[in-house]
């Protein structure tokens, strides 16, 4: 008895001194960022004036800025091009270190545990449904601060990639890799289907398919994949909204708005009706999963990002020849446009002056004419700045690709109020989203069934987060 | 008690391990059943004390009831497989024959082998398209995107992934077993199915019994396979217990409903252990 509580009592005294040592070692990172914001002081008294605005007489000589990223692959290289350029050539001695943080979502999760420690980074791209996130979450400086205080002149930047990522008429975050989802074919088959026209919304799509199987040689009309993105576009396509408070852009959403304005079960009739009729079988979730059926001859059309593109051109490699139309609407009097998608530049507010200057220089050189023009190049997504469609290498790249064009007109056709919703719990809402879809397709549900399902999921989501972060 | 005066110096030996079990057992412990009363914020912090609301609305909810039922049948199917194939395995390979090395190694080699990239490699064998699987049977089945075969798809993985370390296990425990006792029983008339049931499982039982536990609670622990094969679809319908932890704490970042869930999950691999050591007691003899 007396055995047990001694090692009873030893074992607390070891787990407090335990917790003490993890305290202690908590001190000790401060005092280390407190080293370096002193240091960095240090650096910004030696600048002449020492001005709250990051303009260009602040000295940044030496200065390090952290640039968080999720590009992986092709385009992580190309991002690193563009941060090594930047690294040797810019005048002012600022060295980007930039590091791959996964994929979007563990880039953004990365920075949540990294913000509890404030111990972040000065530069994060962050993707389109994490915005309403990063808004509220009191981390940042609006990017609008940053391109008032240098006078930069926005005018050349895409209007309805701007709109994205414009809240209260500010512009939150730099737009620097978007795209929009494009309707892609197979147009040998279309040929030998006879179809003159390529369709622009699902209810055609599911008519021509028909002939495309029988006639076409197609083994599926459409590979469609199960993505949220895609039930997110069929929304804006008929210009209704996802979520109340204007889409989530006046103020934090609290409830879903695609139920009680019908778009949802639209949406959904259609789709439903798409993969009864065996044009859409089930090809899996995600947004590529639609993608190896097409490139395999198998699929007549595909719903793809622009970004897909050159892997898809490179994957069909000259078997037939890829067109690509707009992204299909619903039915054929729906009169919304399509938003972008993609990822933003955000700037963390590290209560220091030299990092903001340093860190706005380099998205100015990030989203400058140049850049886009050679990101766009490699990566296929959209130039942000309509500069860049002067540049050689631009043009080059359009010869290459005619069918990029496509996605550029798309993108002119649309308007800044079809920007698409804003909500905190975008992400946790495309699953629900796709789950419920899912189950619609493999015959578990109706389209009503799923419609509500997806509300209630959703709708439970929002009124939880907002209970908490107040 | 008995008057002996008690040592302290012992304790003092255990401090080390006490200060690696406590940073990152028991203080984890802890913190999770902390966590599991309260809904977090967006940072993951503690907000709002709820009590057992999270641990209600869990047993209320079918998607959790789900989650249970998956796992459940998805272990059955792991262990069950990996444990066969492990022990066939191993009996082939307990006698001598030209190429045993390559056979033995080959048979040992999903243990060396990470889950996320194996399950790479069965997604695109899987693919319907363009997976060898379909083209090789002329079969026209979307494996992993069709709720009927996506949990049998991952299971049938898992159990080849746990496999190799089972090979190993019942090898080990095979040339334990003295080969006179086959030469006498063969003296004796008893035939190779005899032998095998009557001499080779007996002998290898406690081995068994030990693979048996660690399969369970790693097959309870799969995840890697799931995040990358099926992400818990399609619908829910390989949402298991470990994968929707993942998915409320680090995606929903709801740590709450999450911490919830893993305590829960750790009170059922508890009492299946508990009840495995109760059978052993009766059944195993070593």
């Amino acid at each position: 008895m007396k055995k047990r509580s001694i090692a009873l009592l030893l074992t607390a005294a070891m787990t407090a001194s335990m917790l003490m040592g993890c305290g202690s070692s908590d001190t000790s990172t401060d005092t280390t960022v407190t080293q370096e914001t002193a240091s960095d002081t240090a650096v910004a008294a030696d600048a002449p004036a020492e001005s709250a605005a990051p303009a260009g007489d602040v000295d940044m000589s030496g200065t390090t800025i952290t640039f968080w990223h999720a590009m992986g692959g092709v385009n992580g290289e190309a991002l690193d091009y563009l941060v090594n350029k930047f690294n040797t050539e810019n005048e002012y001695g600022i060295t980007v270190d930039s590091q791959y943080q996964g994929e979007y979502d563990d880039s953004i999760n990365k920075l949540k545990s990294a913000q509890l420690g404030n111990m972040g980074a000065d530069l994060v791209q962050i993707y389109d449904i994490g915005t309403r996130f990063m808004i509220d979450s009191g981390w940042i400086v609006p990017m609008q601060d940053l391109i008032d205080a240098d006078g930069y002149d926005m005018s050349a930047i895409e209007p309805n990639i701007a709109a994205y990522y414009t809240v209260d008429s500010k512009l939150y975050s730099m737009p620097f890799n978007s795209s929009t989802p494009i309707l892609y074919y197979n147009k040998d088959m279309f040929d030998k289907a006879g179809i003159a026209e390529v369709p622009s919304n699902l209810e055609e799509i599911n008519k021509v398919a028909g002939d495309l199987t029988s006639k076409g040689g197609a083994g599926e009309a459409i590979s469609l994949g199960i993505y949220g993105w895609f039930f997110e576009q069929f929304t804006c396509k008929q210009g209704a909204n996802y979520v109340d408070n204007g889409n989530g852009r006046e103020a934090a959403a609290t409830a879903v708005e695609f139920d009680s304005n019908g778009s949802a079960l639209k949406t959904l009739t259609a789709w439903k009706a798409l993969a009864e009729s065996g044009a859409a079988p089930n090809v899996g979730r995600g947004g590529d999963s639609g993608l190896a059926d097409f490139s395999a001859g198998k699929s007549a059309m595909t719903l793809g990002s622009t970004a897909s593109l050159k892997q898809i051109l490179e994957e069909v490699n000259g078997k037939f020849e890829v067109g690509t139309a707009y992204f299909p609407s619903v039915s054929a009097d729906d009169k919304g446009g399509v938003s972008i998608g993609g990822a933003s530049l955000w700037a963390i507010d590290n209560q220091d002056d030299v990092k903001k200057a340093a860190t706005w220089q380099f998205v100015k050189f990030l989203v400058s004419a140049e850049s886009q023009a050679y990101w766009n190049a490699q990566t296929g997504y959209f130039p942000v700045t309509t500069d860049a469609h002067n540049e050689q290498v631009f043009k080059d790249n359009i010869a290459k690709y005619p069918q990029f064009q496509t996605a550029i007109d798309q993108l002119h056709d649309s308007a800044p109020e079809y920007a698409g919703a804003l909500l905190s719990v975008f992400p946790e809402a495309r699953q629900t989203v796709e789950t419920q879809i899912e189950n619609m397709v493999n015959g578990q549900q109706t389209p009503e069934e799923a419609v509500k399902n997806m509300a209630d999921g959703i709708n439970a989501s929002i009124t939880d987060y907002n209970l908490v972060n107040e | 008690m008995n008057g002996k005066k008690i040592k302290v110096e012992p304790y003092f030996y255990l401090i080390p391990s006490f200060l690696v079990f406590g940073a990152f057992l028991f203080y984890p412990f802890f913190k999770t059943i902390y966590l599991s009363l309260y809904k977090t914020n967006k940072m993951g912090q503690a907000k709002l004390f709820v009590g057992v609301e999270n641990y209600t609305s869990l047993l209320t909810s079918k998607s959790f009831y789900n989650s249970l039922i998956v796992t459940l049948v998805f272990v059955a199917i792991v262990v069950a497989g990996s444990m066969l194939l492990g022990l066939v395995t191993a009996v082939l390979c307990n006698k001598a024959f030209p190429g045993i090395r390559f056979f033995s190694t080959a048979f040992a080699l999903p243990m060396a082998i990470a889950s996320s990239s194996a399950a790479m490699i069965f997604k695109i064998m899987l693919h319907p398209s363009i997976g060898i699987i379909n083209k090789i049977f002329h079969l026209d089945i979307n494996w992993i995107s069709d709720p009927r075969y996506a949990l049998i798809c991952v299971a049938i993985l898992t159990a080849w992934l746990n496999s190799g370390i089972n090979f190993l296990y019942f090898s080990a425990g095979l040339s334990n077993i003295d080969d006179t006792i086959y030469e006498r029983a063969s003296v004796d008339g008893a035939s190779h199915i005899q032998q095998f049931f009557r001499l080779t499982l007996p002998g290898i039982a406690p081995i068994m019994f030990y693979t048996l536990v660690v399969d369970i609670i790693q097959a309870f622990q799969s995840f890697g396979q799931v995040k990358i094969l099926t992400q818990g679809g399609p619908g829910e319908s390989t949402n298991l217990i470990v994968y929707s932890i993942y998915r409320d704490a680090f995606f929903n970042y709801r740590f709450g409903s999450a911490a919830a869930q893993s305590v829960i999950l750790f009170l059922i691999i508890m009492a299946l252990t508990l009840i495995m050591f109760r059978v052993e007691k009766k059944g195993v003899k070593y």
